[in-house]
């Protein structure tokens, strides 16, 4: 039965299963850079204001 | 796939939530009460006792030492994971309706209850990690009251300082927590009230589920839709899978079957849909009343739901279930 359903899924579905997939992979990769790049941009931020924890509240209230 | 059936609680579940390890399980219910069971044979562990009314929402930090909760008892409350202790309690207005940490465990956000005169509030608030977690402070670092439709769902979004809110309306949209300005919206992400609401792990997209019947994904940053599921019965939660391209979805039973079909028998399921294809892949059934809440643990090898029916099934994956590739050798990124 299995085998038989197999076969019914057209060509064109597969294609259009394969289409999303990609989609879907290029976008993920996409927003794994503008995550990682966003972590090192703040990961920065926080190093540097670590040290001066008074200043970081100040930054906040602006 | 193994149920085990947590049973404790007396009244039906509003919010269930893994830590991070995903060996403990912590949940809330309309009878005051919050446990947390051990995720792999459903022992319970222990109780939150101090709520006077029903526990809406809880959340608990990556490190499993601190629990938020959310009452109608007007109460937020914060507790110590190991010891069930009550280390503080912040009083509001009006119903606290959604709690969560953020990404680093040093922040929490809430929203109060629009009613009674009283606006909806959302805050921020600083956690002090240091010492035995008692010394909190009782005002806000923020606040700010939503525009436009009543607001009931509130995460930290992907980047500091940016709230992601839920409302009545079906809106979903981004707020600045500092200034309270929305910075991005989509009024039309449902057509009726937005259920629930669970971020990817790196919050980079998001899961809602609502009355309307769907469940969307959404992109945070730009809030655009991504994928629509659409059943056939109102929504009240919706889950990430991880590992695995699914999402789960749980709420009440389709109109159609509601004639053909009896309580007793437990017909209340858990959907699994595929994330990318959109279309429903399997059902777990179980309750005995609509699905309230759904959880996925952290580590991808089980899924809890509570129900309106007041019990928890915690149903771990066989074998069968990660060796499957129903739509064939397709990588799909998480």
């Amino acid at each position: 039965e299995d085998a038989a359903e197999e076969s019914n899924v057209s060509a064109e579905l597969i294609a259009q299963r394969k289409r999303l997939v990609d989609e879907w992979n290029a976008w993920r990769a996409r927003i794994k850079e503008d995550v990682a790049d966003e972590r090192r941009r703040r990961g920065k931020k926080l190093d540097s204001e670590g040290e001066q924890q008074s200043e970081e509240s100040k930054e906040e209230i602006e | 796939m193994r149920p085990i059936l947590l049973q404790g609680h007396e009244r039906s579940l509003t919010q269930i939530k893994f830590n991070r390890e995903g060996d403990l399980l912590f949940s809330a219910s309309k009878d005051h009460i919050i446990n947390v069971w051990f995720t792999h044979n459903g022992e319970r562990l222990g109780t939150y006792n101090g709520h006077n009314g029903t526990v809406w929402t809880i959340d608990v930090d990556s490190q499993s030492r601190f629990l938020l909760s959310g009452s109608a008892d007007n109460e937020m409350r914060l507790w110590s994971v190991q010891t069930g202790k009550c280390l503080y309690v912040w009083e509001f207005p009006t119903a606290v309706k959604r709690v969560a940490f953020s990404e680093d465990d040093d922040q929490i956000v809430c929203i109060t209850e629009q009613r009674m005169g009283y606006q909806g509030v959302v805050r921020v608030f600083n956690i002090n990690r240091d010492g035995d977690g008692t010394n909190q402070s009782k005002e806000p670092v923020s606040e700010f009251s939503p525009i436009g439709s009543k607001a009931t769902l509130c995460a930290f979004a992907h980047t500091p300082g940016v709230i992601l809110m839920g409302h009545e309306s079906g809106k979903v949209a981004l707020f600045d927590a500092n200034t309270g300005d929305e910075i991005q919206s989509n009024e039309r992400a449902h057509m009726d009230v937005v259920t629930d609401m669970q971020l990817s792990p790196d919050r980079s997209y998001f899961i809602t589920s609502s009355k309307d019947k769907t469940a969307r994904l959404h992109e945070t940053r730009t809030l655009v839709v991504l994928k629509t599921y659409s059943t056939e019965t109102p929504l009240n939660s919706a889950a990430i899978a991880l590992g695995k391209p699914y999402v789960l979805l749980g709420g009440g039973q389709d109109a159609m079957s509601v004639t053909t079909t009896s309580l007793r028998q437990g017909k209340f399921e858990t959907r699994f849909w595929h994330k990318i294809f959109e279309e429903e892949v399997g059902r777990v059934k179980g309750h005995f009343g609509p699905i309230n809440t759904i959880a996925v643990s952290p580590k991808g090898d089980c899924f809890a739901s509570g129900g309106e029916d007041g019990f928890v099934r915690v149903h771990h994956f066989d074998e069968s279930y990660f060796r499957a590739k129903p739509y064939g050798d397709l990588e799909i990124s998480d």
